[in-house]
This record gives structure tokens, sequence and C-alpha cells, in this order.
């Protein structure tokens, strides 16, 4: 369990950075819970490892009133999610969720862009993202672009983001109006979910989303009072087997009770 | 001032080796410095059944720093129990692969990274093979062989009461369960690993093992490399967890002991984890199929059980864990009840999976789950209480012949079921319960009731029916001992010298407690199937009696009295009754060692004696009860325990804080057993579960906060100690099974396969619900 040799890399700017994107087989190190593993494991073989956790500025949590926006930087460590004011103030559910991604000495080295760049679709992040209407910068030597999160994640450990780009920050406008609930269904405190849900309720209209559920998050948008019936409709595709429909269907359920009226 | 009461034995001192150990201090294989070392990779199976076409480690041998590489022509050792088991192990697979994980190739290089990156670059060839894997079909198809010509079944007994059939078909009532449990390893912290140095001057090996048994590893050694056993050295280092996966020589240790003697340089190979769940001892991998003859009162009348393990591709050894398993389950099966016929028959079997070894145990957590399982089932068959059917037969009258022919000493398997479902205020519970159902709360209460067959003249760990000391008062008069034990965790250190301390009227601090070091041990069996404290400890005790013996009759001298008045209290030999006349144990040793003109000519120089100790039974029986009250959440499937109550009798408490120490880790590791643990393999016999992701261990918050007391019926042996180190592993699954079981009663629903996963049972509810009324 020893990892394939590579070339470390350490750049000082994000421009060095994505700069060094440009060399074969070149892979990111944020936080490195998931793709340290898959070195050592050899599924995961770089020729080069870019080491993104010295570069400046990446780590912020900044609140915008004028625009009712916070912004994330791709280095804000899960534990920092789970517990900073801004967050805790402005997108409680996401400090919540983030509460959930495995144990503290996980979470303390796991990174938001880490985990939205993975794509794990058992994650918690990646299906907050898609819940929250974010949308993620994406820098290359080219400039850079915004991607909204729906669009973001392909499918199964895919995502839209370049071999030559670097995610580098998260935008999430707040809704005042929006209720919001979580659920996770893990068999053990800090697994990967079995299945999980957030819910939005605004007024009459509900929207689920998903993690653990497809190869990737997804959204269903309902009216109140139809909710449980619609489920079972929807999730008659979503999911391969019994057991999987009916914890996407009590995780659905139980994250529009934590929601409220 | 009475030397007899012991201050020692039975308080709770605070372990001796938990300073190193908390503060990362404890030195374990890994961290030995060896000097030019080289580090083995192994390249392994990654198929169940192949046959080898070709190896070509050209292109390995040429990368930087590869000094090695070996195949089975290298190092054409077979670890073979001949007259007990027909086919052995190859140290490298020899031209054939029987399971994933099984070593071909070994890489030796400077590193672990270098030997790793080659291990990659070694080309085998290989042809693949039907594989078999399934246990029931296994057993169904005589004709599939892992090993033909050898007949595949490799151990079968059978075995009845007279009058079994009888008294079978007497019997108003009849049912039939099959219970299955799954694969499981013990993963312990510290992963297995040896490294070997041999000294060409002195023409010895010594051999760093992580392992339970130092004397039976030197054997082996010995008999492996061709040696004469006094020139090998074994030294066990800290081990970080053993729980019987360490009490098996593997083919990895004699590679890296024959690749010192042949490179002529120290090697060292170390597991990781991949590895250990590929290649440590498997365990677990049972079918029972029992039938059940009861009376309308819930009264088990006879009990017939065939017994089937997967034994893996081969047997482990010294001894396969399908034999263990079996053998014994087959011998404890009806437990703590009084069932007067019992039928067993065994068929232990190859497949092409990981071998069998022993996991903390072996038989007994099978043997519970199953005697539990059945005793439940009745009382859900004839409408009462699983606590009133347990009472109508729990054994009250000992010494008790069990239908097995095996005989219980005496135990407190009454008053362990009543104390324990007091604690957990049992009828309380059973209001609570029927309330939650008219909600549509599922709480459900599992009573396990056990007995640990311990300290077993034969267990995994050595088959020699006893235990040594050497004991030395040194010139300060402060005391070496030196056991032959190999301690993983139990903290031997300490207890073993609050029993000295005691024996010689000294302080805890002023024994030390050696092991793991065949240089400085007497020939020992180590440590497994709970006998340490039970025959280690009378070792202990019997040596350190006769130190005192040996100080006393040079105190009595020094002192002018009869030996016979001479008492070793507080550091002292003083006279009875006089306490003005004394001598402190210092300065009788430092005369006994180097004033011995004082000694006169009838005393021996020296205070330094070796003794053995045998117990008079040839097993001693703890025994005991856990309750579980758990909640079943039966939308998601998930299981929360909600309170957990043991009541223990392990005889006389050395040391009550290790005791409780030791049923919290049982607990922990039935939780597993109950709900998460499995080793997986697909039909074509590929391990799945191959890391802790998907190898699910319990995490301290699936562990409940277990409540425990104890009673004590001493045993017969020296110090009235029983062994404990099993028995709450024992208990455990079927306490938490018995659990699940007994909520989800309203809904009929039965599970007698362990691990019971949130899936099993959001599909055996659901499944329920839409059948037909």
């Amino acid at each position: 369990m020893k990892p394939a040799p590579f070339v470390y890399h350490r750049p000082r700017t994000v421009e060095e950075a994505v700069a060094l994107l440009g060399l074969p087989a070149c892979k990111v190190l944020a936080g490195g819970q998931s793709l340290v593993p898959l070195m050592n494991f050899r599924l995961s073989r770089p020729r080069h490892l870019v080491d993104i956790n010295w570069l400046p500025g990446l780590d912020g949590v900044e609140w915008d009133p004028d625009q009712g926006r916070l912004r994330l930087g791709a280095l804000v460590r899960h534990q920092v999610l789970a517990t900073h004011p801004l967050v805790r103030r402005h997108l409680p559910v996401l400090a919540e969720a983030a509460g959930h991604i495995g144990h503290w000495a996980i979470r303390s080295r796991g990174t938001l862009g880490g985990s939205l760049a993975h794509a794990d679709p058992a994650a918690e992040l990646p299906a907050a993202m898609v819940a929250l209407g974010a949308r993620f910068c994406l820098r290359s030597q080219s400039g850079e672009r915004w991607v909204d999160a729906g669009e973001f994640f392909q499918g199964l450990f895919t995502t839209v983001l370049a071999e030559d780009e670097l995610l580098t920050a998260v935008e999430v406008s707040v809704d005042q109006s929006a209720r919001w609930g979580f659920y996770e269904i893990a068999r053990r405190v800090g697994d990967f979910a079995l299945a999980g849900a957030y819910a939005r309720r605004r007024g009459g209209v509900i929207d689920l989303t998903w993690f653990g559920v497809g190869p990737k998050p997804f959204t269903v948008e309902l009216q109140a009072g139809e909710a449980e019936a619609a489920l079972e409709q929807v999730l008659q595709t979503a999911a391969e087997d019994v057991a999987a429909r009916q914890w996407a269907k009590v995780a659905a359920m139980r994250a529009l009770q934590r929601a409220g009226r | 001032m009475e030397h007899s009461r012991p201050q020692w034995t039975g308080a709770r001192v605070a372990r001796v080796e938990d300073a190193r150990l908390l503060s990362g201090r404890a030195r374990y294989l890994d961290d030995l410095p060896l000097p030019g070392c080289l580090e083995v990779a192994f390249v392994r199976s990654p198929h169940a059944h192949a046959r080898i076409r070709r190896i070509d480690p050209r292109l390995a041998l040429a990368m930087p720093g590869v000094v090695a590489i070996w195949t089975f022509s290298d190092c054409p050792v077979r670890l073979l129990q001949s007259g007990v088991y027909p086919v052995g192990q190859p140290a490298l697979a020899d031209g054939e692969v029987r399971y994933v994980g099984e070593p071909v190739v070994a890489v030796f290089a400077a590193d672990r990274y270098l030997a790793e990156d080659a291990a990659e670059a070694v080309e085998v060839d290989y042809e693949p093979l039907p594989a078999y894997v399934d246990l029931a079909a296994i057993v169904e198809h005589p004709d599939w062989a892992v090993h033909p010509p050898v007949d595949n079944r490799y151990v079968h007994r059978e075995y009845a009461t007279e009058g079994f059939d009888q008294a079978f078909a007497q019997a108003p009532h009849h049912l039939r369960v099959r219970f299955r449990t799954r694969r499981q390893t013990a993963v312990t912290l510290e992963p297995r690993g040896a490294a070997a140095v041999f000294d060409p001057a002195s023409e010895r090996l010594t051999f760093y093992a992580s392992t339970q048994s130092p004397h039976r590893m030197r054997g082996d050694l010995a008999k492996f490399l061709g040696l004469p056993d006094h020139r090998v050295r074994v030294v066990v280092p800290e081990v970080g967890g053993g729980f019987g996966m360490k009490a098996n020589t593997y083919p990895e240790d004699i590679l890296v002991a024959w690749a010192a003697l042949k490179l002529g340089r120290p090697v060292r190979w170390v597991s990781d984890r991949m590895e250990s769940l590929l290649a440590d001892a498997h365990a677990r991998d049972d079918i029972h199929d029992v039938e059940v003859a009861f009376d309308g009162e819930g009264r088990i009348w006879a009990v017939a059980d065939h017994l089937m393990a997967d034994g893996g591709a081969y047997p482990g050894y010294p001894f396969s864990g399908a034999v263990g398993e079996t053998g014994l389950a087959a011998q404890v099966l009806t437990g703590p009840y009084q069932i007067p016929h019992l039928k067993t028959t065994i068929d232990c079997v190859f497949s092409h999976k990981t071998p069998l070894g022993a996991y903390r145990g072996v038989w007994g957590p099978i043997a519970s789950f199953v005697q539990e399982g059945i005793v439940d089932r009745v009382a859900r068959a004839v409408g009462k209480d699983p606590a009133e059917v347990r009472r109508l037969q729990l054994i009250d009258q000992f010494p008790y012949r069990n239908p097995a022919g095996l005989v219980y000493d005496p135990g407190s398997y009454r008053d362990s079921m009543e104390l324990a479902l007091k604690a957990i205020d049992y009828d309380r519970w059973r209001d609570e319960q029927r309330r939650g159902w008219r909600e549509g709360r599922y709480l459900g209460i599992g009573i396990s009731v056990f007995v640990e067959p311990s300290a077993m003249a034969a267990s995994e760990s050595g088959s020699i029916p006893y235990e040594a000391a050497t004991l030395r008062m040194e010139p300060s008069g402060k005391v070496t001992a030196s056991l032959g034990l190999g301690p993983t965790g139990q903290g031997h250190e300490t207890t073993m010298a609050q029993l000295i301390a005691d024996a010689l009227g000294i302080a805890v601090e002023d024994v030390v407690v050696l092991h793991g070091d065949t240089d400085s041990a007497p020939l020992g069996g180590g440590t497994g199937g709970s006998r340490s404290a039970t025959i280690g400890g009378g070792a202990a005790l019997t040596a350190a009696e006769r130190l005192g013996e040996k100080v006393r009759r040079v105190a009595a001298h020094l002192l002018e009295a009869d030996f016979e008045d001479v008492v070793l209290a507080q550091g002292q030999a003083y006279v009875r009754g006089v306490p003005s006349r004394a001598l402190p144990l210092a300065e009788v040793a430092r005369i006994a060692y180097t004033d011995v003109a004082r000694l006169g000519p009838e005393l021996e120089p020296g205070l330094e004696v070796t003794a053995r100790y045998r117990p008079p039974l040839p097993m001693t029986f703890s025994n005991g009860t856990h309750v579980a009250v758990v909640e079943v959440d039966i939308e998601t499937g998930l299981v929360k325990v909600l309170r957990y109550a043991v009541v223990n009798d392990c005889g006389t408490l050395i040391n009550p804080q290790i005791v409780e120490g030791q049923i919290v880790g049982g607990v922990a590791q039935g939780v597993g057993s109950a709900f998460l643990e499995e080793l997986a393999y697909s039909e074509d016999g590929q391990l799945t579960t191959t890391t802790l992701l998907d190898y699910r261990l319990p995490e301290a918050t699936d562990v409940p906060p277990v409540e425990i007391q104890h009673l004590t019926t001493p045993s017969a042996s020296l110090g009235g100690m029983k062994g404990m180190g099993e028995g709450s592993l024992i208990a455990a699954p079927a306490a938490l099974v018995g659990a699940v079981n007994d909520a989800l009663a309203p809904l009929e629903v039965w599970f007698s396969e362990i691990p019971i996963t949130p899936e099993a049972i959001v599909r055996a509810v659901r499944r329920r619900a839409e059948a037909p009324r």
C-alpha cells in the first residue's frame, strides 16, 4: 500500500498552480482524504501531484450582505464549514451536513473543493451545492469561468472540470424565505450515505435533493401535500432495489419533516 | 501484618503497560531499528483459483533497490502438520493459486516503496480455473476438490447420545433452523509482521514476531528451517492485538526467516491493511442446520446439528480454524442448559478462500448464537417469555456432565441471569416494549447466558497443558519474573505482578514481568484460549511460593528463627508475633548473593526458581449473562443499542479493571459480529471487502455503555481464577441478535444469519408487509 512514484509540486500562487496543471497525468492534492488512499492502492497513479494547500487566499469564508451571498474558498476544511459562525448563521443546513462527513480527523483535512472535484455520489457536499444552487469558480491559465452546481456534476466521479482547471471558490446566494431540512442514513457515524437528502420548502413548493441514490446528486420539485405519493413514483426509476428505494424515500421524508411547515 | 491476606489480588491496580502505550512510546515490530534491513513486498494471487503458467521477474529484478525475487523453489517449504491434515500451504504458491491474496512471489528490496514498485513489475501468467466459494454448495458437491485427489471434506465426525433418536421422536414439538455466520477476521490494530536477523558469529537466528506463542513459533522455525531450537531466538516486542489471529505461524513468517538466512541481511515484512484483510486468518464461515425437539412447556429434549465450516484453501498452521470452530461448538452446543440429548455431524471442507484460523471465542460466538437462537425460537413457539424458558432448563447442579461429555465445574448460571435481568430492569423494558409496539416503536430485549470453556490443556496457541515462570529476587530485593506467555494487550505485566507481589509480601512496582523472549522465558504455551490468568497465573503463584520459601529459609537462618515462623510482608522477613525481629528483603537478598559466607554450608546461594503449573482439571468454565436492549428503526433497518448489562463470573478476579476492559472490548466486537463485519466474496472468489471502508468495524458510537457486575465462583486451580478473555464476545452477538428478533416479534420476522444488515431488516420487514395475510 505504497503509492507509485510521482513528482511533488508545491506552488505558491494560483497562477503557478494552474500553470502546473498542464503537466501530463497531473492531479491536484487538497485535503487528500480520497486521493491519498486511492494512490496508496495504486488505483490513482498521477505522475505529477500539485499540492494546493500552500496557496494563499483559498480558505476564506466571506459574507456579502449586499448580494446576500456566501463565498467559500476551495480550501475551506469540512470542520470549518461545520463550525464557522457565518456558515451556521446563513446556511445552517450546510454546517449540519458538513458535520456528517467522516470523522474529526477527516473533516480537519478534507476540503470543500476537493470533495466537489472528487464528486463521490454518496458524499454530502456535492448534493448540498446542487440543493443550494451554488456556482463554482474554475480557474485555468486562460482565465476563469463560473459553472452552476447542477451542471458541474456529470455522473459517477465525473465533472465538467477540465484537466487544466482548478476549482477555486464556491458562491451561494442565500434565500431567506426557504426552510431547510437534512437527513442522512448511514451504517455508522461518518460513513458514506446509504441515502441522504436535502429538503427545501418555499411556500407550497418542495425541492428534494438526494445523495447516495443515483450516480450524481439530483433534485425533484414537488407540491406540498402530494409529497409521499409522488416520491414513490420518482424513486421507482432512481434506485434499483427495494432497500435503496426505501432509504431514499425515508431520507427525503425525514429531511422534509425537519424542514418544518 | 498478616502475610496471607492479598493486598494486590482483586484490586484495581492501574496497568503498568498503559503509560508507554498511551504516550506512544511502545515499540512494535515495525519500530525496531534494523540497519541494512531489506523489506519484502509480496505478489499475491488476484485469482481464487488458477494455474501459474509462468513467472517472469526479469523486468522487476532490474529495478532500483531490488536485491532478490523469490518463487516457491527459492523457499520450498510447506506448512504441513503431518498426521493431522492431508495438505499444507506452501510458503509461496507452488504452480497453482487457491485463494485471492495467496503469496506467489516475494520481492526483497531496500525499502517497501521500491519493493512494491518491483512487485508490480513481476509478470505472472495465470490460467484461471473454476473456484469453489459457497460453503453450502461445496458440502453438497463431494466431487468438488480443492486438492484432488484429497477428499475435500477433510474432517467428518459424527456423535450422538445414547437414546437420541427415541428422545427426539417422542418429543411433542419440533422445529428446524439454519444458522449462518459470515466470514470475519480479527483486524488487530497492529498488523501482522516478522523480522529476522541471522548472526553468523553465533550462528543464531533472531526472529522478531508479532505472535501469541513465542515458543511455538521458535519450534516451528527450527523445524522448517532445519535449525536446532537453541540456535533460534524468538523475540516478541509490543503486540497490538492478537485475538487468536496471531496464534498461527504463517507462510510469510517462514519466508522472512528463510530469507534472512539465505540473503545474509536482516529482512522485515509488515502487513498492510489490505494484506491483513486478504491474508490474516479468517474465521466464522459456518452453517448450522439444527433440528430441535421440545415440549409444550418449552423444555428442550434434544438437539441435532449438522455443523459445516469452510476452512478455506489450506488448514492454517498448526491448526485449522474450521476444526476448532466446529469441533468445540459441537461440544458446548447445549451451553448452560440441561438438554439431555445431542446429535452432531461435523463437516469441514476446503474452498478457494483464505484459510480459516482462530478469532476470539473461536467456536463460542457461533455456538452461543445457535444455542440462544434455539431457546428464543422455542420460547416463541410455545408463547412464553424467553427468560421463563431459560429458567426451566438452566444448569444448577455441579459438576455437570453435558450431553457431549464435557464436565462443567461449578458456576453461577441461574444467579447470573437473574442478576442481569434485575440490572437491566427486565420487567420495565417488557412494559416499554408493549407500549412501543402500539406506537410503532420496535424495542427488543435479548438474553444471552453463556458458558466459556477456558484454560484448556490444549488450545490454539500450543498444545502443552502447563505454563512456566522463572522468578528471580535480585540482590536489591526486587523481583524479575519471566513467563512463557504471549500477551497481546491483556495486561499480564500488571496481573502477574499482582499475584507475585502478594505471594512475596512486596509491592507491585517491585516486580518486573518479562515475556516474549525465548532466551529469557521458560518454555510456555503462550496466550490463547483464555489460559493465561489460570494456567500462567498458577505458574506465577507456584514460582512465587517456592521463591518465598527460599527467601524464608535464608531469613530464618539469619534471624535464628524456625523456618515455619518466618513471614514475608511489607518488603520484610520477620518472625511471627515479633515484628521487631525483622530483616528487609533487600538485606536477605544481598546476603544470599554477595555475602554467602553468612548462609552456612546447607543453604544454596542465590534466589531463583523456575516452576511449572498444570491445572487439576482439563478446563474450567466461566459463565455469565449478557442482556441487550435495542431499538430497531424498521424504516431504515438501523439498530441502536439502548442498554447493555453484563454479569460475569470468572472465579477469582485478579484485577477487576482489566476484566472489565476485556468485557467491554468483547461487547464491541460482538456489535461488529452482529451488525457490521463481513468478509464478502463474489461468486468467482474475489474478496470484495479489502479496505476498512468495506469491512466495517464497530466505532465508539456503535458501542453502548456496558454495565458490569461480577459474581465469583472460584475454579479448582491455584488462585481460583477462570479464563475470561473470550466470554464477552461469545455472549454478545447472541444477545444482540436476540434483541433484534425480540423487537420484530410482532412482524414475525426472524434472523438466523449474522451480520444482520440494515438491508436485511428493510427487506424482511417489507416482505412481511407485502405478504398476503
